[in-house]
């Protein structure tokens, strides 16, 4: 028997923009077996479409009772790194696809118009999406609710997008995301804006023990790291993290998770400020979702006080704060700062980078909160197993056969799949993938 | 037999459909003679939306239950993230002591049980959702996948999403197990009710132990209108109990008045009410009948409503010495008997000792709030059931929006705090503008 028949929908949805056609294929038992899923899968699937095409995947733990698999991988040809890339997109994401009936989903081709997917009970359609064009993130996602129909996530372009600023980074929900390596680029080239999970199907998963993912909380919950939590818990550990919590003041802070997530590492805060280029306007009350902390971490280091304000204008437009950071200037005002965003959007500066070679595989978002072999084994496992890898890297005691187990608890299937395993995290660190 | 075959109509006359009642009567609410004295409290979930983190983990062991796969859609709980405000609320049924789910439903598929537990029975539920318009907060929820309703039943008495939910969000409960306001207002009522019904009889009306008196305010007016004097000894006697008025509200009625003992006794027994005429239901009237009574000392030349006056026959008449000699004895049941009609009905419309004191609370230092807020999305409205004289606008509560309580007409009983499983109901100063769980309004 396969144990993976009840944790994929065993399908993958094929979408050709250029034709406008959409089907939907079964998923290789052999390839699943071999790869797993998630990165690892995503890749092979790649190999067998033209270079332009983008692959999201999810892994054999997603949406399942294991902690924090929240996880939908988006593979495509870096346009920023020139490689293969690998982005984690978390929240819902990666549940809701998988609810909604694909497991992965192939882009290939153009729109001859922007369009948008919208995915449910395993069937795929392509709609238009003209109207949503230049849109603030936010006020296009009020646009597609009305509109559209009923979905429970949304992976999504803005405006920097649009106009084609390589510094634009893609938006789950109005949240921003770890996108450093220009998959809203690839997405922006197809004439994609975004795709939309109706995620109202299910998956078995391993039900006979739906409690197993209690047992596994029980062993981390003794960690200390589970008790600091938040945002705040993981940004102190980048570099300039500990002065960018400093700044990262606001009126009201809670702590959010990813789907079954016991220990979040988002925090939501509302901040009260006053528009400079406003100034009859009295003081105006925002909120917003902090998941991306190399890009506040960065983005703190030059804006300092004023980064609440200045990340919502980089949410606004769909801009990757870690990559504006670099265009700002240090010490400025924030009307000096708001200006700059203005700047980036209308002229589309070049972008320069300095991500390292091993964060760039897995689109340069993912804190190094450990480093070197570690950082690698347990980023790679997260994205083959469809787990938060943030999850992972502050719980380092959580193993791979704890992961596993979930998938089968029986000794002989957990002999290969571990073998599997190893052999899928290390082709996504062979020397063809690398190159 | 033949007798009875000659009475009957012919087979082609008679009428062989079944209507509701025969297909599913309604499930008729059992009450036990210890429930008038000690309800039973029955078990509810609790929703923190501050230690929510919106991890969904409730959603997920709540769809294995419901249709024995993952699927977060089909769950009986909800989990919506406001993006822009930044909090988690947790949809799911509180098993209202009342719902609204009940009588909306068309086919009587849903019942609650003797246990407290409103259940859907899917044999006759035909999925026409309208339970879930009637609901205050959509707790039944459609599936859309399915289209079956999906209700939280508390997994017959061991929710599961209570268990698996990493930050305790959800508590299971029966509620607070020592209502100690509760204890504590019964004892000074009863108290009260033996010192000045049983040992020190008459006092309510005027007390005097050496250069210290009390006299009742009512008392006092009209005792002012029938002699044309104003005795400053005399006011000066009405003022403890205004003065009390002002820094507690309304605390007599709810915990001292013997009158009010004896009425919240006759509601143990008489829960059914029977209602009240719509053009008697005018809070206003007390106040008709305090200047008649004013109106009519002044005319007649003595304190007329003392007269009849259910506080003061009780104090009088009731006592130990003075047992069944007068023909005021009957006046404190036959005003009890509006007890039938509703909760404290002459406390509402009538007293006039009420209607002093209301307008003295005009001034009161302090008043109740109920934050809706704290309890939105869970419309229990217990507040709102447990108050004595109906002062809590339920449909406020259940629109998400804090009632405004007018104080004149409270009695400061405090069983909406004493009630509130989510500690929206509590006391404040006056000018104190905070309601629990909005901030200042």
């Amino acid at each position: 028997m396969n144990p993976f028949q009840p944790f994929y929908n065993m399908k993958i949805g094929v979408v050709d923009l250029s034709a406008s056609k959409a089907e939907v294929i079964p998923l290789d038992q052999e390839q699943v077996s071999r790869y797993l899923g998630g990165a690892a899968m995503n890749s092979a699937i790649l190999e067998g479409y033209q270079g332009d095409a983008l692959v999201f995947g999810t892994g054999p733990l997603t949406g399942s009772f294991a902690p924090a698999s929240s996880l939908v991988i988006a593979s495509f040809a870096s346009p920023i790194f020139k490689r293969l890339c690998h982005v984690p997109l978390m929240l819902r994401t990666g549940p809701d696809m998988k609810f909604s009936g694909v497991d992965y989903l192939v882009v290939k081709g153009t729109a001859p118009e922007p369009s948008i997917l919208h995915v449910n009970h395993g069937k795929i359609r392509i709609l238009p999406a003209g109207n949503l064009q230049h849109m603030p993130v936010p006020k296009a996602i009020r646009q597609l609710k009305k509109t559209s129909p009923p979905f429970q996530s949304v992976i999504i372009t803005g405006p920097a997008a649009d106009r084609g600023i390589s510094f634009a980074s893609v938006s789950i929900g109005q949240n921003g995301s770890l996108d450093k390596a220009g998959l809203v680029s690839r997405m922006a080239a197809k004439n994609l804006k975004g795709i939309m999970l109706g995620g109202t199907d299910g998956l078995p998963f391993n039900r006979d023990n739906p409690h197993q993912g209690k047992e596994l909380e029980k062993i981390i919950s003794t960690d200390k790291n589970f008790k600091r939590r938040g945002f705040f818990s993981v940004l102190k550990n980048l570099e300039g993290g500990k002065d960018a919590g400093k700044f990262l003041k606001a009126e009201r802070k809670k702590d959010m998770a990813c789907y079954h997530c016991p220990s979040p590492c988002m925090t939501h805060v509302r901040y009260s400020w006053q528009d400079p280029r406003n100034k009859e306007m009295q003081n105006s009350e925002d909120g917003l979702l902090l998941l991306d902390h190399t890009g506040c971490a960065a983005l703190a280091k030059k804006v300092k006080k004023n980064i609440l304000p200045i990340l919502q204008s980089c949410l606004h437009y769909g801009l990757d704060p870690a990559a504006v950071a670099e265009r700002l200037p240090e010490g400025g005002t924030m009307l000096e700062y708001l200006n700059a965003i203005d700047k980036i959007v209308s002229d589309n500066p070049h972008r320069t980078t300095d991500v390292s070679e091993t964060y760039r595989l897995f689109g340069g978002g993912i804190p190094p909160i450990l480093t070197g072999d570690s950082w690698e084994k347990r980023v790679g496992l997260a994205m083959i197993l469809g787990v938060c890898p943030v999850f992972l890297l502050r719980f380092p005691q959580i193993t791979d056969a704890a992961l596993l187990s979930f998938i089968s608890t029986r000794e002989e299937d957990l002999k290969t799949l571990q073998d599997d395993l190893s052999s899928a995290i290390a082709s996504l660190f062979s020397p063809e993938t690398m190159s | 037999m033949t007798e009875k075959q000659t009475t009957e109509k012919p087979i082609a006359e008679q009428d062989f459909s079944l209507n509701l009642d025969d297909l599913r009567p309604r499930h008729a609410e059992k009450r036990h003679l210890s429930d008038y004295f000690m309800p039973r409290r029955h078990s509810f979930i609790i929703f923190h939306p501050d230690r929510c983190t919106g991890c969904g983990a409730c959603e997920m062991i709540c769809s294995t239950r419901n249709v024995e796969i993952v699927a977060p859609a089909s769950a009986s709980v909800k989990v919506v993230r406001d993006e822009k405000q930044g909090k988690n609320f947790s949809i799911l049924c509180q098993h209202c002591r009342k719902p609204l789910c009940l009588p909306a439903c068309p086919t009587r598929a849903i019942e609650k049980g003797d246990d407290g537990i409103v259940r859907i029975d899917k044999l006759f539920c035909t999925q026409c959702g309208l339970c879930t318009m009637a609901c205050p907060a959509a707790a039944p929820i459609k599936d859309p996948g399915s289209q079956e309703i999906h209700k939280c039943d508390l997994c017959e008495g061991d929710p599961l999403c209570v268990k698996h939910c990493p930050e305790n969000a959800l508590t299971f409960t029966r509620g607070k197990g020592f209502r100690w306001i509760k204890a504590l207002r019964w004892t000074s009522q009863l108290i009260s009710f033996l010192l000045l019904v049983m040992v020190f009889i008459g006092t309510f009306c005027y007390f005097k132990t050496g250069s210290v008196s009390f006299a009742c305010p009512t008392g006092t007016l009209q005792n002012i209108a029938s002699s044309g004097t104003v005795v400053l000894v005399s006011v000066s006697s009405a003022l403890a109990l205004l003065i009390l008025t002002v820094l507690a509200g309304r605390l007599f009625c709810g915990w001292v008045c013997p009158f009010g003992f004896v009425l919240d006794l006759v509601d143990k027994i008489t829960p059914r009410k029977i209602g009240w005429p719509s053009f008697l239901k005018s809070r206003m009237t007390k106040y008709g009948v305090l200047a008649g009574a004013v109106g009519g000392s002044y005319a007649l030349g003595f304190q007329v409503f003392c007269v009849v006056c259910p506080i003061g026959t009780l104090c009088r008449s009731y006592g130990l010495q003075s047992f069944f000699k007068s023909a005021e004895l009957a006046i404190v049941p036959a005003l009890a008997s509006l007890e039938i009609a509703q909760r404290r009905s002459w406390c509402r419309y009538f007293c006039p000792v009420g209607a002093v004191l209301g307008l003295t609370a005009l001034l009161r230092l302090i008043k109740i709030v109920i934050g809706a807020k704290r309890c939105k999305k869970f419309s229990c409205i217990q507040c709102a059931e447990v108050c004595p004289v109906g002062i809590i606008d339920a449909d406020k509560l259940r629109e998400g929006l804090s009632p405004k309580i007018p104080m004149t007409e409270c009695i400061m009983c405090m069983r909406c705090i004493d009630r509130c499983p989510y500690d929206a109901a509590k006391i404040r100063f006056r000018w104190q503008k905070a309601v629990p769980g909005e901030g200042r309004t």
